[in-house]
């Protein structure tokens, strides 16, 4: 991190949202960018709060020997969990979801069981509307720093001034490539969708929900990736339906096909693509230059959670910058916090895959609410797999 | 406490079937009114139900005409292919075993039949994916070669699952067959293959009957298998209904297929009966 | 034909011997064996999770069995005495309840629990004094429900087809002795259906234990074993599930064998 930006006073909201803006058009720089929001302040950051760190913050109340948490598949380090446990007696289940709309469906259908979960950005606001789950007590996770957060990916887990729910990191969704397979070049998911019927035929796989799998036809297709026009759906459902019988698998858990090379190509979020990479260099990750998703992971507690004390707990653990970087280095999604961004080894930060080039991020979109509940999205994507 | 005989006799009748029938009418009964009552409402904006009568559901079926399709496809096929698989080790176990082996050998059928369908599967999701078979094809020569989530990837997984359910009843209908059958048979001067078609086949043909409606009802419902060889590409009526209730959380529609399907069952159920009655000329045949 | 039964054995185990070799696993990967060890016998022996799925499969299998064949075996009985036309109806629940798929019955009792615990949880709410009404929910209760209902059918299916075999005259004939009811029910009927009483109990256990799509449904928080094993698929399965799968193949081989060891003396007796 360079000198200059540890001389950046913190900036305002409406100063954030108008930064926010001029990135996603493009108009400044990625570096000026982290550097204006603070996430390059993390030195500056991190010696002002000396006890962010501090991991004996939880010993008042009864924690319990249990508590389960809802999340995705190879997201966390495992040794979190045992560290979590050795410090605090708490075991953690790990549950594992292949996408938000099943999570909430399990939420829906009755008592869930979790006491922490990880839901995606555009599911908080209905979350919060139907009563799931319930404003965070922030003075129970006083290794939460707003200071050092990015808005940009905080925002969306406020609603009418209250936090329902703390950023666990952000990311984007594109395709995963296996180059000794697949030779001709890709850059957008046009080029996704075309290979998948041929070149890549019987071996490209998508994801198993609406938002990505529906969104990423439509941006081929050059509509917006969160449109809900029924005769832009049309046209999607048209070439989901016409690849169908080229795909691989309609499945979220692409990593065990990807690595034993079952599957060549799969849509792809940053951490997976990260961690298939850093193993076998020849899975190239990329981000369509037509379009796609950038999307923020939320942590948020269950309104019926069994064991509050310890969700509350865990959270807390997690969001010591000492711990989240080992998450980090582990799952490969980028943090939305400046702390642990100066914890973070060069390598990782000067991973493109993790850190793209803001030219690469701007033509991006978070997904959008009404994806969630639009029940012509979901009827399409039922429709899709069961075609 | 002066109870008449006929009052005592109709107390403990009461006493032994109450239990069973308030059971059934609990968690049968009730679900399956409550799933018509559903079938006939609308999905709630945020997905769920909403109580509403309407026949939007019902008409909507057509949307999952694929899944139906498939299942209705699949299931016969994947019990026929059981049974040619099935028969004759059934029909080794029932009369060419040697006795002292007859146990051990039956047992050894029953076994995997009473272990986890589930880990099974996965096993399979091993042997199938790219390190297992394909990968011993690779050394012979043959490269990417693609087993796992076809249909014949399911169809195979079937197979392995079911075969156990479809070996027992015809094995229990040959071992009954009277051996003296066979051998006055021989003694005439029979050849073993009329002997076969004439006398062994039509016996065993209610344990035949017994098998493939078992095995084909208990198909129409699969899920796992489908999910976890089929990729999520070759979808049954069971994965139809795990996605509408878990994904697109489309309780209403989930419901009516799920109607759709008893109803189903039953007639392929009735079909089966009817064949039954016909070839095995019995009204006996036994689905436990 | 030899060849080809053989075949069919190898077929029939070569994935149970894959499981059990890759619980021997030293890697972490249950995918590629890369030497012998025997430690995820002990990791998963010491997985308090998997320990509690375990659990919760045993307590929900022993439950619902010894209920499904409690009252399985009293319908058994009891529709003996019944007129034909409440014979029919139960005779239709029963073939319904076998005959329904799985997945519809736990997706109907999810749908008609919600509901009802919905309303329940109201009523409670309103009527309770505390602060903290109690709350129903799924869990063991729906589970044990929901599995006792299609293995009593079982139990009741079965146990009544050795009541047919037996034949009313050796009922009569202990009456006409001048036996009580309940000598004849313990000394006679007893003793006949046994066999098929605990054949029922050991059939529906199985189903209970091995049973996913059901729980799936209505287990609410609660994790089953075969639930357990689901979501150790998705998030990649290490040889601790092999070793507990391989655990309980023994536990059950022993199970089956000794029971058809009993059986097969059972019917020497009652033959001989």
């Amino acid at each position: 991190m360079s000198k200059k930006h540890l001389e950046n006073a913190p900036i305002t909201a409406s100063q954030l949202t108008d930064e926010f803006m001029r990135l996603k058009k493009g108009s400044v720089s990625r570096r000026h960018f982290l550097g204006v929001t603070g996430l390059g302040l993390a030195t500056a950051v991190l010696a002002r709060f000396p006890g962010a760190q501090n991991a004996a913050a939880y010993a008042a109340g009864d924690l319990g020997t249990q508590m389960s948490i809802a999340t995705w598949p190879n997201y966390h380090d495992p040794k979190t969990f045992e560290n979590f446990q050795a410090a605090t007696g708490v075991a953690v289940e790990v549950n594992v979801f292949g996408s938000n709309e099943e999570m909430l469906a399990k939420i829906q259908a009755g008592a869930s069981g979790w006491s922490l979960f990880v839901p995606t950005n555009y599911t908080i606001s209905t979350y919060q509307k139907l009563g799931l789950i319930e404003e965070l007590d922030l003075s129970m996770i006083p290794n939460f720093s707003q200071e050092s957060e990015n808005p940009r990916f905080t925002d969306q887990g406020k609603i009418d001034g209250k936090t329902y729910a703390l950023p666990k990191n952000w990311g984007t969704t594109g395709f995963s490539v296996n180059t000794s397979k697949i030779k001709t070049p890709m850059t957008s998911w046009k080029d996704f969708f075309e290979i998948a019927q041929t070149e890549a035929d019987g071996r490209a796989m998508v994801h198993d929900y609406q938002l990505t799998t529906i969104g990423s036809a439509l941006v081929a297709l050059g509509y917006d990736f969160n449109s809900i026009k029924a005769d832009e759906l049309a046209k999607a459902e048209e070439l989901l339906i016409q690849v169908k019988p080229h795909l691989f698998a309609i499945n979220s858990d692409y990593q065990p096909s990807m690595r034993s090379t079952d599957a060549w190509m799969t849509m792809c979020w940053t951490n997976d693509g990260a961690q298939l990479n850093r193993d076998m260099p020849e899975i190239a990750y990329i981000l369509g230059k037509d379009g796609g998703e950038i999307w923020t992971d939320y942590y948020a507690i269950p309104k019926d959670a069994p064991n509050k004390a310890a969700g509350y707990a865990l959270l807390n653990y997690l969001m010591d910058p000492a711990n989240a970087v080992k998450e980090h280095i582990a799952n490969g999604a980028p943090t939305t916090d400046s702390r642990v961004i100066a914890l973070l080894p060069a390598e990782v930060t000067g991973n493109k895959i993790v850190y793209p080039d803001e030219a690469a991020l701007t033509p991006l979109e978070f997904g959008a609410a009404v994806t969630l509940t639009d029940p012509g999205r979901a009827e399409l994507m039922a429709r899709f797999k069961s075609a | 406490m002066a109870l008449t005989q006929a009052t005592r006799k109709k107390l403990v009748t009461l006493a032994l079937v109450g239990p069973a029938g308030l059971w059934l009418g609990l968690f049968l009964v009730l679900p399956f009114i409550a799933m018509v009552v559903f079938s006939f409402g609308r999905r709630a904006p945020e997905g769920g139900y909403q109580a509403a009568f309407t026949f939007e559901q019902f008409a909507n079926l057509g949307s999952r005409a694929a899944a139906f399709a498939n299942t209705l496809m699949l299931a016969p096929v994947g019990a026929l292919a059981c049974l040619l698989i099935a028969y004759p080790v059934a029909y080794y176990l029932a009369v060419k075993a040697a006795p002292r082996h007859r146990l051990l050998l039956v047992s050894l059928v029953v076994v995997p039949f009473w272990t986890s369908l589930l880990v099974r599967t996965y096993a399979w999701m091993y042997l199938l994916g790219a390190r297992g078979i394909p990968h011993l094809l690779e050394l012979i020569g043959i490269e990417n070669v693609r087993l796992i989530n076809t249909p014949m990837a399911v169809l195979l997984g079937i197979v392995y699952g079911y075969l156990p359910l479809m070996i027992m009843p015809i094995y229990v209908s040959l071992e009954k067959l009277d051996r003296r059958l066979l051998e006055a048979s021989a003694d005439l001067g029979a050849k073993p293959v009329s002997t076969f078609f004439g006398i062994t086949l039509p016996l065993s043909l209610p344990g035949v009957m017994t098998g493939l409606a078992l095995v084909t009802i208990l198909l129409l419902g699969e899920y796992l298998i489908p999910q976890l060889l089929g990729g999520g590409k070759v979808f049954f009526i069971g994965n139809a209904l795990v996605d509408l209730f878990l994904q697109s959380r489309n309780w209403p529609f989930g419901s009516a297929i799920a109607v759709t399907l008893v109803v189903v069952v039953v007639i392929v159920l009735t079909i089966a009966m009817r064949i039954a009655w016909r070839f095995a000329g019995t009204r006996q045949v036994d689905l436990v | 034909m030899r060849a080809l039964v053989t075949s069919v054995y190898v077929f029939l185990y070569t994935p149970i011997a894959l499981i059990v070799l890759f619980s021997f696993n030293a890697g972490r990967n249950a995918s590629e064996f890369t030497g012998f060890s025997t430690e995820w016998y002990g990791k998963a022996l010491s997985n308090a999770f998997l320990m509690d799925a375990l659990q919760n499969s045993l307590v929900v299998g022993l439950v619902s069995a010894t209920l499904a064949t409690l009252f399985g075996t009293m319908a058994a009985l009891g529709l003996e005495r019944v007129g034909p036309r409440m014979r029919a109806i139960f005779d239709a629940l029963f073939a319904a309840a076998i005959v329904v798929p799985g997945v519809v019955i736990g997706i109907a009792t999810l749908v008609a629990l919600v509901q009802v615990f919905g309303i329940a949880n109201g009523a409670l709410a309103a009527i309770w004094p505390g602060d903290a009404p109690p709350k129903l929910a799924l869990g063991f209760g729906s589970i044990i429900a929901a599995h006792g209902m299609f293995t009593m059918a079982l139990v009741t299916m079965i146990v009544k087809a050795r009541i047919a075999s037996l034949g009313r005259d050796i009922v009569e004939a202990s009456s006409d002795l001048y036996a009580t009811p309940m000598t004849t029910f313990w000394q006679i009927v007893l003793p006949q259906i046994l066999p098929s009483v605990l054949a029922g109990f050991l059939l529906a256990f199985t189903f209970s234990f091995d049973d996913f799509i059901i729980a799936f449904f209505v287990a609410g928080s609660k994790t089953t074993l075969p639930i357990y094993v689901f979501a150790s698929i998705r998030r990649g399965v290490t040889p601790e599930i092999n070793a507990i799968a391989s655990m309980v193949l023994v536990a059950s081989l022993i199970l089956i064998l000794s029971a058809r060891l009993l059986m097969r003396d059972g019917r020497n007796t009652a033959t001989t």
